[in-house]
């Protein structure tokens, strides 16, 4: 009922190769779904069609009731960036800006008056564990530290859900728990939906459920979609 | 070995690499060329300076075995040089370069284009001046094809070769006792090769500039992979060496190709005219040495910028990983700078243009100091006051590197140097037309004023040209009326030619010819200095812009994936770059007219500040154009849904 967002009948193809044959899934609002599956199965395909960076070549993607991937490129970068957060394995901070500008880059990029988008940047330093690294530059913090700032950069929109691809997997195991846990949390903590994609289940256990995706399909059928 | 490793690692680059690759060629090629252009520059005024030193005779101490002397003569509105040659008694003088044997009194030799001219035009105009026309002068006697030259052979007690000339108008050589006719570069030759140093000073520092930029472009492409080895366990000496290695190929490569472009270009370059011609395309080939030269210098100089660009990589594994705050750039490097402007006028005192010259480098090299400084704080300045994120990204990039922007910058802001300098320099005055019917005037020996004008009458009579012929003190005036076209001008010439011996009539814009000959110099190596710099300019805005979207390619691609407009990250890389260049390249064109004070002869000029404007214009323009041009690249390289490090 309180789906967020909704993908039916997804289906994708490059050339010969068929990354998804028609994946139908839900997301709950507040949810934290964990997609995972061996390499090449097509789950960085299904997050990208369902954040709307990728459009499917068959089937639906609505986001609260309204239809996203019939969208304009330019609509859909809108969308993806004040209604979506993104975590990446690495590499997604502009390594010249400070911690504290990268995370209030989204805000600044919405409009938000630059002072403002600072001032609410630094609230999600504290909560995160990066107290006193706001001045910091990502190449003078640890992976760990760089993921955190990571976390709040995608959160710092308050958007309705938050897409990870592989986040943890440029850390070692223990900072990956403790950066799982944090992205968690402060997804809950916001109301957001998270959507993981990983191959470890260490990581897929922090989340509400898991569905395994073989050759551009769900093993497990999907609760709700057609609700 | 290590050679193989490289070898694959040139290969295995991918799509991006090689088009890094490509692109350090190119730059090194483009490189290579105009340096090529700057040395040749030299050794060409030179090569001219040694072909004309025959014509100007040496005193000799002892032994002296002829008489030589030489004038100027005009023709249509062009300059004709006259060698009078006379074999002292019983000597037997080598012959002039050019000449199969020494002229005896009454032969004339011709340089081709003078003898063909001589055909061409009637005889009353032009050949009735050099009779005894015994043949036609090789290229080795002339500065450049196409000159006008004529040797004219004497008894040496003719008058030609006794008479006084330095009262003349025209500057002449009066006759000299020469034990040979090897002769020396004359003085002119030489203030045009101390000339053409300056050019080459002002051009060569912007490339070099550029050829950092070139080098370093390898190295971006090439750190990430080399971090990673060196993560992997090479040790630091076999990553030096990949890396070297492989800048050193590529910069061999562009070296030869820069070679090969300078070598087709010779052709376009030597119409380029100076001091009233073309080139001899062999004077413009570098020697087989320099070319050498140039060849091993240009891959080493990129091979050691590669090692500098390379010291973190190699010093800690994360070197590049971990990208620190780079040290702030010191004061000092201003301070330099201020003390050169500060010594600029007391240095320049002696106004000695070789003074100039290494006054001009100091403050060249004091500017590529400063320059990163400058542009540090500009992007602070630019960060601190950013309401948007485009200007505040523009703004931190300009922190983070400041040299990358310096780099794009800095052949505008050397250019706009050159500018304001030659702005402020360009001699003025020279080029008034002058007006009125033309008048022929030649000086008269002492106290012969009155017969030479009757004979000048009766010549102009004989040959049938109109005339009114007044001494005027000793010279006599030959005023031709209005009606004198070209060719009754040059018929009047020639029925004067000889009038008085070693002496050309002359009219009042002959005198000024060669005034004008040199404003026309100075534009057109002006110009030519310009247009250098703005191509390296270019070039290198072109490169920084490409070598930019590559090395940020996977923060590009995220950033789009999170929903980044691409018109916020092309505003910031646009904004990037016009701010550091409109604050340098005005700074620089003030820091050039400021430089240019010392020597200004006159006020400002108005051709000059249209050269100024046109260069700021076309300069942005270029700069503007050659970054634009890389935003397809953006826009492929954040295309790609899933951008990983390659
Ligand atoms: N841009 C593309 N062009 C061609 N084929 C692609 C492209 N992107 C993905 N594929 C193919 O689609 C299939 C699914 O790819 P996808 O990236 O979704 O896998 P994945 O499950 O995320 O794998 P991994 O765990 O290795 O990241 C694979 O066979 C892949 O080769
Ligand atoms: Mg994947």
């Amino acid at each position: 009922m309180n789906d967020v967002l909704v993908g039916r009948a997804l289906a994708k193809r490059f050339g010969q190769t068929v990354a998804l044959g028609g994946v139908d899934i839900a997301v709950r609002s507040g949810e934290a779904v964990a997609i995972m599956g061996p390499s090449g199965s097509g789950k960085s395909t299904l997050l990208h069609c369902l954040a709307g960076i990728m459009k499917p070549d068959g089937g639906e993607v609505h986001l609260l009731g309204q239809r996203i991937d019939t969208l304009g490129e330019r609509k859909r970068s809108a969308l993806r960036r004040s209604r979506f957060g993104f975590v990446f394995q690495f590499g997604q901070l502009l390594p010249e800006l400070p911690a504290e500008e990268n995370v209030a880059l989204p805000l600044m990029l919405g409009g938000v008056p630059r002072a403002q988008a600072v001032r609410q940047a630094r609230e999600w330093f504290a909560p995160l564990g990066l107290h006193s690294l706001e001045a910091r530059r990502p190449g003078e913090l640890s992976g760990g530290q760089a993921q955190r700032v990571a976390i709040a950069r995608a959160l710092v929109t308050r958007p309705a859900v938050v897409f990870a691809d592989e986040p943890t997997g440029a850390l070692d195991q223990q900072t990956g728990q403790e950066t799982m846990r944090l992205l968690v949390e402060a997804t809950k903590h916001n109301d957001a939906s998270l959507i993981v994609v990983t191959h470890d289940p260490n990581v897929a256990a922090w989340c509400d459920r898991t569905v395994e995706v073989r050759d551009g399909r769900l093993l497990t059928r999907e609760p709700g979609v057609y609700a | 070995m290590n050679l193989d490793l490289t070898w694959r690692l040139l290969k295995g680059g991918g799509r991006r690499g090689l088009l890094g690759t490509w692109l350090t060629l190119g730059a090194v090629a483009v490189a290579t060329a105009l340096l090529l252009f700057a040395v040749a520059a030299n050794s060409a005024f030179q090569a001219r300076a040694e072909r004309g030193a025959w014509r100007n005779p040496v005193p000799a101490a002892s032994g002296a075995v002829a008489v030589e002397a030489s004038r100027y003569d005009f023709v249509r509105d062009r300059t004709i040089t006259v060698v009078d040659l006379a074999a002292l008694p019983g000597r037997t003088p080598e012959p002039p370069p050019g000449l199969p044997r020494f002229p005896a009194p009454g032969e004339t030799w011709l340089s081709p284009a003078l003898a063909e001219l001589a055909e061409e035009l009637p005889a009353g105009e032009l050949a009735e001046r050099y009779p005894g026309r015994k043949g036609v002068l090789g290229d080795e006697a002339l500065v450049f094809p196409g000159e006008l030259v004529a040797v004219v052979g004497h008894a040496p007690d003719s008058p030609a070769m006794t008479a006084q000339r330095t009262d003349d108008w025209v500057v002449a050589k009066p006759p000299v006792k020469v034990a040979s006719l090897a002769g020396q570069p004359s003085e002119d030759a030489e203030a045009y090769q101390v000339l053409s140093l300056i050019a080459s000073v002002l051009m060569v520092v912007p490339l070099l500039v550029f050829g950092g930029a070139a080098a370093r472009l390898t190295v971006a492409r090439r750190d990430q992979r080399l971090a990673a080895l060196r993560l992997v366990g090479a040790t630091p000496g076999q990553v030096v060496a990949m890396t070297v290695a492989e800048a050193v190929i590529v910069a061999l490569a562009g070296a030869l190709a820069g070679a090969v472009v300078f070598a087709l270009a010779v052709p376009l370059l030597a119409g380029i005219e100076m001091q009233g011609g073309p080139w001899f395309a062999g004077d413009l080939f570098p020697s087989p040495l320099v070319l050498a030269a140039v060849l091993v210098a240009v891959p080493l100089l990129v091979g050691l910028s590669a090692v500098a660009g390379l010291r973190r990589v190699v010093v800690s594994p994360l070197g590049v990983a971990k990208r620190e705050t780079p040290p702030g750039m010191r004061f000092v490097r201003v301070l330099a700078l201020l003390a050169v402007l500060a010594a600029f006028p007391l240095l320049t005192r002696g106004t000695s243009v070789s003074i100039i010259a290494v006054a001009l480098a100091l403050a060249f090299l004091c500017i590529n100091l400063a320059g990163p400084w400058v542009v540090g704080m500009i992007g602070r300045i630019t960060a601190a006051s950013a309401r948007g994120p485009a200007r505040l990204l523009a703004g931190r990039r300009l922190v983070d590197d400041p040299r990358a922007a310096w780099r794009t910058v800095s052949g505008v802001a050397l250019t706009g140097f050159v500018a304001g300098f030659l702005g402020l320099l360009s001699p003025t005055g020279f080029g008034d037309e002058v007006t009125g019917p033309p008048q022929l005037r030649v000086t008269a020996p002492a106290g012969q004023v009155t017969e030479v004008a009757a004979q000048a009458r009766e010549r102009l009579r004989a040959s049938g040209v109109q005339a009114t012929v007044k001494p005027v003190k000793n010279v006599v005036v030959a005023a031709l009326g209005s009606a004198a076209d070209d060719a009754t001008l040059d018929r009047a010439r020639t029925a004067l030619a000889e009038l008085v011996p070693g002496r050309t009539p002359t009219t009042q814009r002959d005198d000024r010819r060669f005034g004008i000959q040199i404003l026309a110099d100075v534009r057109v190596g002006t110009i030519v200095v310009l247009s250098v710099s703005f191509l390296v300019a270019i070039a290198s805005s072109g490169i920084t812009a490409t070598s930019s979207i590559l090395d940020r390619r996977q923060t590009y691609g995220l950033l789009r994936l999170a929903g980044t407009p691409l018109e916020v990250l092309d505003r910031a890389r646009r904004t990037e770059t016009l701010v550091p260049l409109t604050v340098m390249g005005g700074g620089a064109i003030l820091v050039g007219a400021f430089c240019a004070v010392p020597f200004m002869i006159g006020g400002m000029n108005v051709v000059g500040t249209v050269t100024l404007v046109a260069c700021v214009v076309v300069g942005f323009a270029g700069v503007i154009g050659a970054g634009a041009l890389s935003r397809p690249l953006l826009r492929s390289v954040t295309a790609d849904p899933a951008p990983r490090p390659d």
